[in-house]
């Protein structure tokens, strides 16, 4: 489908043992990165968006295990790396991640220089005064003002926004190849999320790496992204490319996520809510892990896991609606008039998700 | 900064202040005063008008009232000396009702001489505890009738060293600044610190200098005086202070009136005693225990954790007396002594047990601490973000984990430093040693009140002063604190 993946990951599965019992949070997920390009994975909390791009980089929680699955990046197949020294060279160097809270992300009694030159210096073998010199400059590129001064200040001297500036410019000190962004915005105030997000667009630009975004936020994804995989149970149900996820979803829960957007209700109308909750993954889901939930289930939906139906070459869903034996649906009215209402948006004010 | 740490010392000054003000009424007023001069063998001895005598000098020595024989009285406030001291005059019964109308009560002695005394209220106490405390020297301090043309001046001179030094001609010290090659190799005469004289043991001596004088028999070497004459003996020369009579000995030896020194002893003094032993132990308790409670919370809850985690609840639940008696009947197979005289203080190995012992006992919290706040750390965020930046397990431990764990430790450090000073007394009784460490508590036992104020006011002192400087040296560790005084508010 994707022509010269940069990462693609082959049916991968992640078990968690959790008090003596074993939860499995990745269900065989195929999926293909296309270089350059910014994906984003969207999905309620606990889908596994996390726990899926943390295996790229071996950061799995201790109880955490990858127990099948490839996951090829640059000629090799990451899960042979087995201890830290391996991930050493993946982690920071070509993969970087963005977490969400950067209050907390960096260290409280280090300088916010030694903090991005220690990765310059560990990663790239420069000397201290170069790696100050790098720093600097990459200060400067994520838009922090007098960096000179500045590289002495410590995190507490920082704002929130700046000091995921500062994460941002570590993680992209090594000049990574892929970018794990983990809802970098979640813990900002709205005006400083889309500054965030335009940086990240901008260095992307500059530097060509691949950005992974993570985000339960759909207006950052129409901003962004050039494809979407949706995630649900530990499995991805759709992907397709930005237009396609927003104006020609097929799966269910797709639909189901994009009606509860508040900023896409109807005036007057109750918001949508999905109703039901997420099923346990600490048992075998039968089936369609959506259909208790879903209005469309049908009789299959419960018995057998639906395959990949691909609808374009960009655009596939696991959905048995997409199954020629299927009877037609309909998806609902909030989605069929979800572009006209997007164009009246951003014709209102500015390009939507910069609100 | 500056005016917080003003503020701040100038609170520590005051909760000094209070403490010591309390325990100097408690021991002034609730201690029965008859039973200090119990253990005192002279007064036991003594009967009638000479006990009676020597009983009100002692209790005005001690600072318990102010007592005024007769003689004294006739002195002070009798223009005719001789009637005022005939019982039952005039002028006699003149001076005495002047005494009674000043608050002094009037009693009889067995021959019918008067004698007058006031005893000090709770606030007089305090008051002139604190006037006496500090004394500061000068060129005036010394008023000597036979010696009027005493020459008064500070200058700066050389000591018997040709080292220069602060010296000064009409002070009570000769020298009021000098320098020499023991610990902490500047010392000063100038202010000093009195705490009264050490009744009934050390009778007579200065309660500082009881605790701070050297031990053990004296050293004495040739000394060159600076008459020139060399004499085999055991001053200290930077010690001396103003003597008023000089004899031919003296004035053979010294060329001045400067001719009482204290001595060198072999031994160092009970403070520094429990100071050799409490620093020693204290830095191998960091130097072990720190790098042990890192090790445990990098292999939690493999194997040298568990031992770790073993050895920690071992020495804290064995009581300590326990852990002396076992260390001791180990060691002493070894040739170690099991107590500290029998080798004294000269030979090594008379530390060993008491160090090893200190030691064991100080690492035990160390270690769990530093393990704690180690793992308290790992799982912090910036812990996530280091390890996907790609640092290696051990450069996130040394460079980020570690530097915010010892945080909390660093701000115990002066506290455990000063504070072993005082000695740890059951192990200091164990092994017979002659420190701090029970001074206290045999001060108290035998009553003796100005050793306990002293005793008081230095431990609180150094209790008082080690928090603020581990808070001082926080500063330098945690760059997020930053001390200022409060500003507004009440």
């Amino acid at each position: 489908m994707i022509n010269n993946p940069i990462l693609s990951v082959k049916n991968l599965e992640v078990k968690f043992r959790v008090r003596d019992r074993v939860l499995t949070a990745i269900r065989n997920i195929s999926l293909d990165f296309e270089e350059h390009k910014v994906v984003a994975i969207v999905g309620e909390s606990g889908s596994g968006k996390s726990v899926f791009t943390k295996t790229f980089t071996g950061m799995l929680d201790i109880n955490g295990e990858v127990t099948q699955g490839e996951i090829w990046f640059e000629g090799r197949n990451l899960m042979e790396i087995k201890d830290d020294k391996g991930w050493e060279e993946i982690r920071g160097k070509k993969i970087a991640t963005v977490f969400q809270d950067p209050m907390t992300s960096l260290n409280p009694v280090r300088t916010i220089g030694y903090q991005i030159s220690e990765v310059i210096m560990k990663h790239q073998g420069k000397s201290k005064e170069e790696a100050k010199k790098e720093a600097l400059e990459l200060m400067e590129k994520v838009g922090i003002k007098d960096p000179e001064r500045r590289y002495d200040e410590y995190p507490f001297q920082y704002s929130g926004g700046m000091r995921q500036r500062i994460v941002i410019a570590i993680a992209l000190a090594c000049h990574p190849k892929i970018l794990i962004c983990d809802e970098p915005t979640t813990a900002l105030d709205v005006t400083i999320q889309a500054q965030i997000i335009r940086l990240i667009k901008d260095l992307a630009q500059e530097y060509h790496f691949t950005t992974i975004y993570i985000t339960h936020d759909l207006g950052v994804v129409a901003n962004v992204a050039d494809y979407v995989a949706v995630m649900y149970a530990g499995q991805i149900i759709e992907f397709g490319t930005v237009d396609e996820i927003f104006y020609d979803s097929k799966h269910p829960y797709t639909w189901g996520l994009l009606s509860s957007l508040p900023q896409l209700g109807l005036k007057g109308e109750e918001l949508f809510a999905i109703r039901g909750t997420p099923p346990s993954l600490f048992e075998q889901v039968k089936g369609d892990a959506f259909a208790p939930r879903s209005n469309y289930s049908m009789k299959i939906d419960f018995i057998k896991e639906p395959p990949i139906f691909n609808v374009t070459d960009t655009h596939w869903a696991k959905t048995w609606l997409l199954d020629p034996r299927a009877p037609k649906v309909e998806p609902p009215l909030v989605i069929k008039t979800l572009h006209q209402r997007m164009l009246d948006m951003t014709k209102k004010g500015g390009v939507y998700g910069e609100r | 900064m500056r005016g917080y740490i003003l503020k701040r010392i100038l609170k520590s000054c005051i909760s000094i202040f209070i403490v010591v003000s309390i325990v100097i009424a408690m021991v002034f007023t609730m201690i029965p005063r008859n039973k200090v001069l119990e253990s005192d063998t002279s007064y036991r001895k003594l009967t009638g008008d000479t006990r009676t005598s020597f009983m009100y000098s002692k209790f005005e020595e001690l600072g318990y009232l102010d007592y005024v024989r007769l003689s004294d009285m006739c002195t002070n406030d009798s223009d005719n000396y001789k009637a005022c001291m005939v019982n039952g005059s005039d002028e006699n019964l003149k001076v005495i009702s002047t005494y009674e109308d000043r608050g002094y009560k009037i009693e009889f002695q067995r021959n019918g001489n008067a004698f007058a005394y006031h005893e000090y209220n709770v606030v007089e106490l305090i008051f002139h505890f604190w006037k006496r405390l500090i004394v500061l020297d000068g060129p005036n301090a010394i008023q000597d009738p036979n010696n009027p043309d005493l020459e008064r001046r500070v200058y700066i001179g050389k000591d018997f060293n040709d080292v220069p030094a602060i010296m000064c001609s009409g002070c009570k010290h000769k020298y009021l600044v000098y320098f020499d090659g023991s610990f902490p190799f500047i010392h000063q005469n100038w202010l000093s610190l009195n705490f009264g004289t050490s009744y009934p043991t050390k009778a007579g001596a200065n309660v500082l200098d009881v605790i701070g004088q050297g031990q053990g028999s004296q050293v004495v070497v040739d000394t060159v005086f600076p008459t020139g004459v060399t004499v085999a003996s055991a001053f200290d020369l930077h010690t001396a202070t103003y003597k008023s009579s000089i004899d031919h000995l003296d004035q053979n030896k010294f060329d001045d009136h400067y001719a009482d020194c204290y001595s060198n002893y072999e031994s160092p003094s009970m403070i520094n005693t429990s100071y050799i032993f409490g620093i020693i132990s204290l830095i191998l308790a960091y130097a072990i225990g720190i790098p042990a409670g890192i090790y445990m919370s990098r292999k939690k809850d493999k194997l040298g954790d568990k031992i770790g985690v073993v050895f920690i609840n071992l020495i804290t639940a064995m009581p300590s007396l326990a852990l002396i008696f076992f260390v001791r009947s180990i060691v002493v197979n070894f040739g170690i002594p099991d107590k500290f005289p029998l080798l004294g203080f000269k030979d090594i190995r008379s530390y060993i047990s008491p160090l090893i012992i200190l030691t064991l006992l100080s690492m035990p919290g160390l270690m769990t601490w530093i393990r704690r706040y180690m793992l308290d750390q790992s799982n912090s965020d910036y812990v996530k973000f280091a390890k996907a930046k790609g640092l290696s397990q051990r450069e996130i431990f040394s460079k980020h984990i570690l530097k915010n764990a010892i945080i909390p430790i660093v701000n115990g450090i002066p506290g455990s430093i000063i504070l072993s000073i005082g000695g740890a007394f059951i192990t200091e009784s164990a092994f017979a040693i002659p420190g701090m460490g029970k001074m206290l508590p045999d001060s108290i036992t035998k009553m003796n009140n100005n050793m306990i104020i002293c005793l008081t006011f230095i431990f609180s002192s150094l209790a008082i002063f080690s928090v603020l400087l581990g808070d001082l040296l926080m500063v330098v560790v945690d760059p997020r604190i930053q001390l200022s005084a409060k500003k507004g508010g009440k």
